[in-house]
């Protein structure tokens, strides 16, 4: 079934392009490189551009049912599982979205707590940044974009800083490649899911879109920048590390921060890590607008109590995660949770849905 | 409930041309009298402050005589001035004489007369513009006079399409609105929605154009202005043929426009008559000192409290003597400072010119030296503010270098309790803000966001004259070319003189 949209909110197709980079790009991207090696060792570049090519496959999933339904969503699972059991999976999958949002914004702050200010008390800076949310996502999707947008160009500027650490680098480091077992790089992809999730929040905008068959070249545009970024970031990072330094380095990124040296600069990471914030906030604010408005759709409420639900439910689930391990532990649960939806999950949707429509419309014809 | 809000204020209704002349004439200033020319003469009433003398001894009292006393119609055909009409709507009459008009009756207590129009027009001429002053370009600046103002705008626009629609605002001031478009050029629905707000304020007096700019923005609750006020009329023109609607307003020098974007309020009108070189650059500099006077002494004040390890070796040692002796923590030596410029600018701002001059060098110089002597503050923070403060006056809008100075300061609060984090969210905050607003309807961040790269011609920076062929996109305009790039470009290269490398 169709949902309609007023022809005022939609946004234009292009802009997509940061919808689902802005998205993905959050906390991953500052530590994915020692899992990944992980598993794959330095040939682990390849399954950066391996997860590349299967999320482009999910995407192109995800528009084939979009495209068919013209909804979001929620439509979908009820046009697959019929109203009730539709709409619980439709709330498991809003969970996690919400999950995804308390994961980036708690991992973020803790960033904040080891690089910057060990003595940050997480509530007032917490309560400042979902009232910034709030606002931002109160405006609705048009102004969830426009975040979305900003936190993509702004921080851009970071991209230059790779520059620094090649002067200590050595690619042979990277050789020989294709050293680790395909089922070693296959895994390096699981871990990598973590840095990609996010674009799944596609399902839920997607009414809102103005040229919706145009936007399905700018997402997936959008999301090989993202694997661009990655692939980018993984490659120095390996030439950059000794294997051996990377095993016990967390947060590499922020590590090559620190080799950033400017005659007016020094000690980058400040710098870098509080511009984080604007590649954090609109993550957090797609995923709370996925989360509202799922809301909104299954349980018919308002979506600004939907939104007040999300911030106030963000804002007490911060509570119980209060050291490294609990945080690692629900960034882990996020990423292997993202990854069966992504590649398990998705993919049956996608079968269960065809099937049932073409029964439909077959019956109806 | 009614006791609450007290009487409506209702207009005093006058039903009868008696009553109306008997309540004028409470007034002092109010002349009803009797002209007498045998047999009988003329009773003649208006506002002795509204009317010209002049006009009343030289083209209406000489032409009393035996003919024109035998009917209104006759003294009508007589009388040298064109806006004479006979009436007997009571209503219209008291309207008009409140508006300058002198009123003739053949009896006293006639029902009808004649209306004939006198009106006084004390004003300013015309002078140079002060507030957004160009070294090169017309000197002309609006008066108080909406008459005179119109004609400044008309006669740079000689065209039947220039469309102005009088709107009375202000239910005691009635005061004369006047919301200017080109029909064909502009989108109707700009002007629509400008006129329905126009009509839809409910305030007693309009004193100056500003009231209505506030009344009619799209969110009162932003510290941005969302119209652009201007004193200029060539600025206007201009605008004018680009597409914008504009509001003069009877009794204000400035026009207001719309619908327009933050870059606009950083472009100054003289950037126009500039080569477009010189011109990008001086709308560089003004983004710059922008992001300047904001961000500069949160940055110098988070810097100093938590992140001093960004600054280099050397540059640290200056820092350290020249804070060494600094007994107040850098968050309030930047407050003490931050006010002491803004004390002055205001004490400025309300004194007489001359005094006020004065004050600026007790204040920059004195002041500034002795605190530092005193320990007070630091030679670099005082450096730091004075710079600011001045980057801040770059701003050719003044309503924005207003704003410009004012949310500085949620970002010192911001980063003296964050450092860099707290800067990093107040400029989110900043954004999030800037992107909800609009300007009639029209996203006010375009052309950055909603990204429109056919816009950036005119905006941050300023393309050639070749290259502006077409009208901005932000305004959704009826005819959206100018003129023909490709003629131009045609025009350009046969003026340029060719190389002779393919000779």
């Amino acid at each position: 079934m169709k949902v309609q949209v007023n022809d005022q909110n939609k946004i234009s197709p292009n802009l997509v392009f940061f919808l689902i980079h802005a998205v993905q790009v959050g906390v991953g991207i500052l530590g994915f490189q020692r899992y990944i090696a992980e598993k794959a060792g330095y040939d682990a570049w390849i399954s950066v551009l391996l997860a590349g090519i299967g999320g482009s496959i999910i995407i192109k999933i995800m528009y084939s049912m979009l495209l068919k339904e013209e909804g979001d969503l929620i439509e979908i699972h009820r046009t697959a599982f019929g109203n009730t059991i539709g709409n619980i999976l439709s709330v498991l999958f809003l969970i996690y979205y919400f999950m995804m949002a308390l994961a980036v914004l708690r991992t973020y702050i803790e960033v904040v707590q080891v690089w910057m200010f060990p003595q940050l008390s997480i509530f007032p800076y917490a309560f400042a940044f979902l009232g910034l949310v709030y606002y931002i996502v109160a405006g609705g999707i048009r102004t969830v974009t426009g975040i979305a947008f900003m936190g993509v160009v702004f921080p851009l500027y970071l991209i230059l800083t790779i520059v620094f650490p090649l002067r200590y680098a050595d690619f042979g480091d990277l050789l020989p490649i294709f050293s680790h077992a395909p089922i070693d790089i296959l895994a390096g992809v699981k871990s990598t899911t973590l840095s990609y999730l996010g674009f799944t929040t596609l399902l839920m905008y997607f009414p809102f879109i103005n040229d919706k068959r145009k936007s399905h070249i700018w997402a997936q545009l959008g999301f090989q920048f993202t694997t661009i970024l990655y692939l980018l970031v993984a490659v120095v990072t390996f030439a950059f590390f000794s294997k051996e330094q990377l095993a016990t380095t967390i947060w590499p990124t922020l590590t090559m921060f620190k080799i950033v040296e400017m005659p007016f600069v020094e000690r980058f990471e400040y710098i870098g890590i509080s511009s984080w914030a604007l590649i954090i906030l609109p993550n957090v604010c797609i995923s709370v607008w996925a989360f509202s408005r799922g809301l909104k759709r299954v349980f018919h409420m308002q979506q600004y109590t939907g939104l007040k639900i999300s911030i106030i439910a963000l804002f007490i689930l911060m509570l119980p995660f209060k050291d490294r391990q609990a945080i690692d532990q629900l960034n882990n649960y996020v990423s292997t949770i993202g990854f069966y939806v992504l590649y398990a999950y998705i993919p049956c949707l996608a079968v269960v849905y065809h099937v049932v429509r073409k029964v439909r419309d077959k019956h109806e014809a | 409930m009614k006791w609450l809000f007290g009487k409506k204020n209702k207009e005093t209704n006058v039903e009868t041309l008696d009553s109306l002349l008997k309540e004028l004439k409470a007034s002092s200033d109010f002349i009803h009298f009797h002209y007498e020319q045998s047999p009988h003469g003329y009773w003649i009433s208006y506002f002795q402050t509204l009317v010209e003398s002049k006009i009343l001894h030289r083209d209406i009292l000489p032409y009393v005589n035996k003919e024109t006393l035998k009917s209104l119609e006759k003294f009508k055909e007589v009388i040298p001035i064109e806006d004479v009409e006979i009436t007997s709507d009571v209503k219209k009459i008291k309207n008009k004489i409140l508006q300058g008009y002198v009123f003739i009756q053949l009896h006293e207590h006639d029902n009808e007369g004649l209306i004939i129009h006198a009106a006084t027009h004390k004003n300013r001429q015309v002078s140079v513009p002060e507030v957004e002053f160009s070294v090169i370009g017309p000197k002309e600046a609006f008066v108080e006079s909406v008459d005179t103002n119109l004609n400044l705008v008309r006669k740079r626009l000689p065209i039947p399409n220039l469309r102005i629609e009088e709107v009375r605002v202000g239910k005691l001031s009635k005061t004369r609105t006047y919301i200017m478009y080109v029909e064909g050029i502009s989108n109707e629905e700009n002007v629509n929605t400008l006129r329905q707000r126009v009509k839809g304020i409910d305030f007693d007096t309009i004193t100056d154009s500003s009231f209505i700019a506030q009344m009619i923005e799209d969110n009162h609750n932003s510290p941005f202005p969302q119209l652009i006020d201007t004193e200029r009329p060539d600025r206007v023109a201009a605008i004018l043929a680009e597409g914008k609607v504009a509001i003069l307003v009877d009794g204000s020098p400035h026009a207001i426009f719309g619908p327009t974007t933050i870059t606009e309020f950083f472009s100054a009108f003289e950037d126009y008559f500039l080569s477009w070189h010189i011109a990008s650059a001086f709308r560089l500099i003004r983004i710059f000192a922008v992001a300047f006077s904001i961000l500069s002494t949160p940055i110098y004040v988070a810097t100093i409290t938590y992140h001093y390890e960004l600054i280099p070796k050397d540059l640290l040692s200056t820092l350290i003597t020249s804070r060494s002796n600094i007994p107040l923590p850098p968050f309030f030596e930047a407050v003490f400072l931050e006010l002491t410029i803004e004390l002055l600018r205001e004490a400025g701002a309300r004194l007489p010119t001359k005094v006020g001059q004065t004050i600026g060098i007790v204040g920059g110089i004195v002041i500034g030296t002795a605190s530092v002597e005193a320990g007070l503050t630091s030679n670099i923070l005082l450096i730091i503010v004075a710079l600011a403060a001045l980057a801040s006056f770059t701003t050719p809008i003044y309503r924005m270098g207003n704003t410009i100075r004012l949310i500085r300061f949620p970002f010192l609060v911001l980063g003296a309790i964050w450092g860099f984090v707290g800067i990093v969210l107040a400029f989110s905050f900043l954004i999030a803000h800037l992107l909800k607003l609009t300007s009639l309807g029209r996203p006010y961040l375009e052309p950055i966001y909603p990204p429109r790269i056919t816009d950036w011609k005119d905006a941050i920076i300023r393309l050639p004259y070749s290259y502006l062929g077409k009208r901005p996109v932000q305004l959704q305009t009826q005819d959206t070319v100018r003129f023909s790039e490709q003629h131009a470009k045609k025009k350009r290269d046969h003026i340029s003189r060719k190389s002779d490398i393919d000779d």
